[in-house]
């Protein structure tokens, strides 16, 4: 029982990381229709950009604050000078051209930080042992910053003016443009989102899986398969199926065998496209919007 | 525009660029492989001696200060006047740490530079891909990654780490000596774990331990919950933690981390400073047997090879700055043996296969080495010492 | 100039679009010289880089068919390379099987593979398909490496080389010979595969899936073919590595090798097969160039740092030369042909005024072509044809159509059709019987939902409740290819012009119901004669309907009415049982229109049933002989066009004022009409 909750407890921190993402690829895939294959790479560079900025002296949060910024800037850059600059914008341009600025990206981090993983140091806290259950203190900050960034990002979406129109704005670019969001607008403020939560996710999660120049893919594609979960439009179902896909990596590495982890998620990502494209949270009505 | 003439144009294109990219010299292409590769005939010019590490990928630590010792050592014999006034010519090719990658480098090396030895693979896996390809070629190479199986039955492969089986003898002697019965183990999903729980199953039944369980992890992974917390429920005595940094190192990070409260063994995978930067403050106390080189300078002063691995570590040091890892001293002692049998030999592969099993009480920085046609080894237990994970480094422990 | 020399066979390879086989003869010829020449020529380091680029040729051709011609991106395609390698291995290491056998196993266990996860994951679309692949992938790299018959993480070796005739390959320029016949034969099936019936299919369904559906293109199936074809092809590039490398590991299968085939068929251009073996080439020379320059300019760089510039070269082909090399090179051909001809001409004009005799250049017959000046697709009046008048009365000489049933019986029988979204109910409860050898008016207002009850009867939309019955089958809520194949066509009110081909080509489509070559005959190459005779029908069609002096212009740059024109065209030449037509009138000329008036009675004539669907009351009143009448989604009336015409309810519908007062509206629109 020990082990089945300390299971469960990393699962669900895991699964906070790929919840983030998933809800960096909902909002630019609502907007643009655009699966962002370098969102995974965002957290990648956020947290390698921290660890410099920590070496050039910077208090953590300040180096942090900096990293998101900057994570979050690049993302809109990506947008003004590569996706924005395609006219037809076809699901094979658009994932061979996010593929180019993934590659492209993991390239520059293998230049610039190394090939080698590195960490971001703990953040404050201690560990702490609940009937026998090791919870590090990291892992609760990982949680807690799904809850601060996700809500946000789900509350600036359910309640703000700009946010409900930004999801009208997929189906309907009339309705964003009648709150004087312009389509160019939109899709820049749903790349900002996405990079910050991405950047998030790469900064409170490396102190325990690191940061490494070629991680990004493959945390981002989880990070999909969670959105694929909320059927790419439903940011509580993916992040609820984010957590869920978490503690199932984390039972089967502990149940069956640590290799086939990685596994899960794209066996279920076949199981569920084939059986229920439309998600799993959701009524396949409630899709159509 | 004619549609006709159009669609010429590309493979038009494709025959410009391929014939603009081939106007090079003319070579041999059709040379290379078979039993004669041609090298006995080349009695002048550089001796070629090939190598294939893991210059990249998850093997780099090991493979790069290996590169940076053969790159040395190199250029210290050629100033020295080379093999019997031969030039030394060295070619080192990255394998990027995977099997098909040292197979291809291990093909390159044979068939176009028609080299007189081979030095790699830095790991396991990689080493035993490469040997049918040089037994194919009857190519002498000597391997510097540890599974025995890289050279068990070989008639050209050598090879200079130490044995995984002399490496869990000494740690299960030392857990028999702490009483413990029970020992689980985490291991490397690649070569370099595999087989290892066999070996321990059959060496404690003889010292009375039992393995109790047994977890893979990637040498890429990053995280190790899962399989610590099937460690801390297989009640055992002690873990033997047996891979590579930096994995070994976040391994036993993770070991300490999640509260198993149990005493760990590493392997001789993790000989080097890389161990502390993933491991922290949870690498104190490991053991981990190892060759005497990270020791050195804790060595009583008649130990024999104190003075080769002296020098080796002031040379190494002076060249790059940092001290050199265990790595480093299995490519010193595949290069030094290497070269010592050529100088003996010449470049004809029967003998200089036959000269590197005449090695006798070779000298090296992993051990002395005594090589014969039934040992590619060449090393015994007494090359490893036990060290002990203390302040940021290895320290030698006290049985 | 109308007639477009039909007599003479030889023109045809002009207009580019049936299999030219003396280019592609003479560009096979020029790659065998090349690849008999390259091993006695290149550096070992040249020749080592030309091996792998001819090993990955193949699975690139298979990824440029499946991308380029199914217009499906896999992110996978090294799946299917390594089960093609691993099979091998496993058949040659462990079961000793003869170098043939094993090579075999590899290609068909490839194919299995795909056509095992094809089944259910092509029914996915975009994004879903390509990350579907992309999971892939990672599965069958996690399996190979996890399980104990695949050698885990080491992965299969010590199978040596193959041997052929007592040589063994045992060097860079026998395996090159050794491979590079492969690579030709398969570079050949794949152009004879682009050209044929099928691959014209898929490249229709590319433009637009909904016309190509409708004239009987089974997309899903024949994508489910190209992806296990496109499987082969990387299986058989997978027993080559296998060979080449000696060794099998969970490492084929990775990321980044999906990647570079990607990269390979991206940078030779989608959709080209030349693209895909010239992109190996440079992909394989790239990859060695960059692991060499990069860290020169970059002091410190190791690892993959190749990627950078694939990432580069990704994005920057896509955003500045989408097509890739095949691009590059036909945009500089053009240039060039544009200066000669320039040049040409001008000596041509000089020449001409010299003489004073005109005649210059006359005998070159090339179409009429944007670069000319000529102004696209208005209706050049042809040389020596009859005057207008006369031209209407000609198209008496009507397409072949095919008469099922005898007339007066029901072709078509439609019953509760219903369609609701949401809470919107767009079509409510229809029913009405087509007979055959009629003309049926389906007439109401805007947003009466004509065209909704259209694409519940043809197949593209899936009706809520209700039946549709054609030829005595339901076909309601199946595939558009269902009821076509069985002889039901139709033109679309939003036009849906196949643009990659030309005015020929998208009535030829409409063929695609009579050909029954598939994909293994379409790459063999042996359906010429079909194709040939196709293409007669097709232009003999496109001449009748007075469109054949723009049989080769690309129809995308017909005028509005003249692709309305095309489209029926396009139907016609399926020789449908039952033509429905949305809206066919619409931005046609006054003349036009009665050219299509006549046409239509006179294929009702020949026994054809036509349904039309029409803004334009009065010309479905002079024209049909029942009227429907939908308002609000209900059908309101149907009948004879004279009682409909007096049916008070549908005066109000339209006019939405008194019975009366409407009445003597509608008859002042039809006098003005």
């Amino acid at each position: 029982m020990t082990d089945f909750l300390q299971l469960t407890a990393a699962g669900l921190s895991q699964g906070s990381v790929y919840a983030l993402l998933a809800v960096g690829l909902i909002a630019t895939y609502t907007v643009r229709h655009v699966v962002n294959i370098a969102q995974g790479d965002y957290a990648m560079l956020a947290g390698l950009g921290t660890i410099s900025l920590l070496s050039a002296g910077l208090p953590l949060p300040i180096a942090i604050l900096i990293a998101l910024i900057s994570v979050t800037l690049a993302s809109v850059l990506i947008e003004r000078v590569v996706i924005a600059r395609v006219k037809n914008l076809t699901t094979l341009v658009s994932i061979i051209l996010t593929l180019g600025v993934s590659t492209l990206l993991q390239a520059i981090m293998l230049l610039v930080w190394g090939a080698e993983g590195r960490r971001v140091p703990a953040f404050p806290g201690d560990d702490l042992l609940i009937g026998g259950v090791s919870i590090r203190s990291q892992e609760l900050w990982m949680l807690g910053t799904l809850v601060v960034v996700g809500g946000g990002i789900l509350l600036f979406y359910e309640k703000t003016r700009w946010g409900k129109a930004l999801r009208a704005s997929a189906e309907q670019p009339v309705a964003a443009r009648i709150v004087g969001i312009s389509p160019a607008l939109a899709s820049v403020i749903a790349f900002a989102i996405a990079g910050l939560a991405g950047a998030a996710a790469g900064v409170v999660s490396s102190p325990i899986y690191l940061s490494i120049w070629s991680g990004g893919l493959l945390l981002g594609l989880k990070g999909f398969v969670a959105a694929v979960l909320g059927g790419l439009v439903s940011f509580r179902a993916a992040i609820v199926g984010a957590l869920l896909l978490g503690v199932l990596e984390s039972y089967v590495a502990g149940y069956v065998a640590s290799g086939w982890k990685d596994g899960v998620a794209f066996v279920i990502l076949i199981v569920v496209l084939i059986i229920r494209p439309a998600g799993l949270m959701l009524r396949p009505s409630a899709v159509r919007v | 525009m004619h549609r006709a003439q159009r669609r010429l144009l590309i493979p038009a294109a494709v025959a410009a660029s391929i014939a603009l990219a081939f106007t090079g010299c003319s070579s041999s292409n059709f040379g290379g492989g078979g039993g004669d590769n041609g090298d006995g005939a080349a009695e002048e010019g550089p001796i070629k001696i090939g190598a294939v590490l893991d210059i990249t990928g998850v093997g780099a630590n090991l493979g790069v200060p290996e590169q940076n010792t053969l790159n040395m050592l190199s250029e210290q014999l050629n100033e020295d006047g080379g093999i019997n006034g031969r030039e030394v010519e060295l070619i080192i090719k990255d394998n990027q740490s995977t099997e098909d990658g040292a197979a291809k480098a291990t093909t390159e090396l044979i068939e176009n530079e028609q080299v007189d030895l081979i030095i790699g693979a830095s790991r396991t896996g990689p080493s035993l891909a490469m040997r049918p390809l040089v037994e194919a070629a009857q190519l002498p190479t000597i391997s510097i990654a540890a599974n025995a199986a890289i050279v068990e039955g070989s008639e050209w492969v050598f090879k200079t780490a130490q044995n995984d089986v002399v490496v869990l003898e000494r740690i299960l002697d030392h857990a028999e000596s702490q009483g413990y019965t029970k020992i689980a183990l985490a291991r490397d999903a690649t070569g370099f774990g595999e087989g290892i729980a066999d070996i321990i199953t059959e060496l404690g039944a003889e010292r009375g331990i039992t393995l109790t369980a047994t977890e893979a992890f990637e040498p890429s992974a990053t995280d190790f919950t899962a399989q610590m917390t099937n460690l801390r429920g297989a009640d055992a005595d002690a873990v033997i933690i047996w891979g590579i940094t930096p994995s070994a190192g976040l391994a036993q990070a993770a070991y300490v981390q999640i509260g198993v409260g149990k005493p760990a063994y590493q392997s001789h995978g993790v000989a080097n400073a890389a161990f502390f930067e993933a491991a922290g403050d949870a690498a104190e106390g490991a053991i981990a047997p190892m060759g005497r080189l990270l020791v050195a300078d804790q060595l009583e002063e008649d130990d024999p090879q104190k003075e080769v691995i002296d020098e080796f570590i002031a040379d190494y040091t002076e060249a790059f700055g940092n001290p050199p890892s265990s790595f480093a001293g299995h490519a010193y002692d595949a290069w030094k043996i290497g070269v010592a049998a050529i100088e003996e030999a010449g470049t004809d592969p029967e003998e200089l296969r036959d000269a590197i099993e005449a090695t006798s009480d070779f000298v090296g920085i992993s051990g002395v080495f005594t090589m014969t046609p039934e040992n590619h080894s060449g090393l015994t237990a007494d090359a490893l010492i036990l060290a002990i994970a203390e302040g940021g480094r290895w320290n030698l422990h006290e049985e | 100039m109308s007639l477009l020399e039909k007599s003479s066979p030889a023109v045809r390879s002009k207009t580019g679009f049936w299999p030219n086989n003396r280019s592609t003869i003479i560009g096979v010829a020029i790659l065998v010289i090349i690849v008999i020449l390259v091993p006695f020529t290149a550096s070992s380091t040249m020749m080592n880089i030309a091996v792998f680029s001819m090993i990955f040729a193949l699975p690139a051709i298979g990824l440029s068919l499946l991308m380029g011609l199914a217009g499906q991106v896999s992110l996978g395609q090294a799946a299917f390379f390594a089960i093609g390698a691993y099979t091998h291995a496993i058949l040659l290491q462990k079961f000793e099987m003869p170098g043939v056998v094993a090579a075999t196993g590899g290609v068909v266990a490839a194919m299995l593979a795909a056509l095992l996860v094809g089944l259910p994951m092509l029914r996915l679309r975009g994004h879903y398909l390509a990350l579907a692949t992309l999971g892939l992938g990672f599965i069958v790299m996690i399996a190979v490496r996890e399980w104990e018959f695949t050698g885990r993480t080491t992965g299969i070796y010590g199978f040596g080389r193959p041997e052929v005739f007592g040589i063994p390959i045992d060097n860079n320029g026998l395996f090159f010979w050794y491979v590079a016949p492969f690579v030709i034969i398969g570079l050949v099936l794949a152009l004879n595969l682009t050209r044929s019936r099928a691959g014209r299919a898929l490249s229709a369904v590319n433009d637009s899936e909904l016309a190509a559906e409708s004239l009987g293109v089974n997309t899903y199936a024949l994508r489910v073919k190209v992806f296990t074809l496109s499987a082969g092809f990387a299986g058989l590039g997978g027993v080559f590595y296998a060979y080449q490398v000696q060794i099998v590991s969970p490492q084929m299968a990775e990321f980044h090798v999906s990647v570079e085939l990607l990269l390979m068929v991206v940078i030779g251009g989608l959709g080209s097969v030349w693209g895909a073996v010239a992109g190996a080439f440079i992909v394989e020379l790239l990859s060695e160039g960059l692991r060499d320059v990069i860290p020169a300019l970059i002091p410190g760089a190791t690892g993959e740092v190749q990627l950078i510039g694939y990432g580069l070269v990704l994005v920057l082909v896509i955003l500045l030369l989408p097509g890739g090399l095949y691009q590059a090179v036909q945009t500089i051909w053009a240039g060039i042909r544009r200066r000669t001809e320039a040049r040409r001409t001008t000596a041509a004009a000089k020449a001409a005024a010299k003489t004073a005799d005109g005649t210059a250049d006359a005998g070159t017959g090339e179409p009429p072509t944007r670069a000319f000046g000529g102004v696209p697709g208005e209706p050049v009046v042809p040389q020596g044809a009859a005057p207008v008048e006369d031209e209407v009365e000609a198209v008496l000489n009507v397409p072949t159509v095919s008469t099922p049933l005898t007339a007066g019986e029901p072709i078509l029988e439609v019953k509760g059709l219903t369609k609701r979204y949401g809470g919107v109910v767009a079509v409510d409860d229809v029913s009405f019987s087509v007979p055959a050898g009629r003309i049926m008016g389906l007439i109401g207002p805007n947003g009466a939902g004509k065209t909704t009850c259209f694409n519940m009867i043809t197949g593209a939309i899936t009706p809520t409740a209700g039946t549709v019955t054609f030829l005595g089958e339901e076909v309601q809520g199946r595939k558009p290819h269902v009821g076509a194949v069985r002889g039901l066509s139709r033109t679309f009110q939003n036009l849906q012009v196949f643009s990659s081909t030309d005015v020929l080509g998208n009535v030829y489509m409409g063929r695609y119901r009579k050909g029954r070559a598939g994909i293994i005959r379409g790459m063999l190459g042996l359906q010429g004669r079909e194709q040939y005779r196709n293409e007669e029908i097709a232009r003999d069609i496109l001449d009748i309907m007075n469109l054949g002096d723009v049989a080769t212009l690309p129809a995308g740059d017909l005028p509005f009415g003249r692709q309305r024109m095309m489209e029926v065209c396009r139907a016609l030449a399926s020789e449908p049982a039952l033509l429905l037509l949305d809206e066919p009138m619409a931005g046609l000329s006054g003349r036009e229109r009665d050219m299509l008036a006549n046409l239509l009675r006179a294929l009702r004539d020949a026994g054809l049933t036509i349904v039309l669907v029409e803004h334009d009351v009065a010309q479905v009143l002079a024209l049909a002989d029942s009227v429907a009448v939908l308002d609000d989604g209900v059908l309101i009336a149907h009948g004879d066009p004279e009682s409909v015409r007096n049916d008070p309810a549908v005066i109000v519908a339209y006019l939405g004022t008194d019975a009366e007062e409407a009445k003597h509206e509608l008859e002042e629109l039809e006098e003005h009409a």
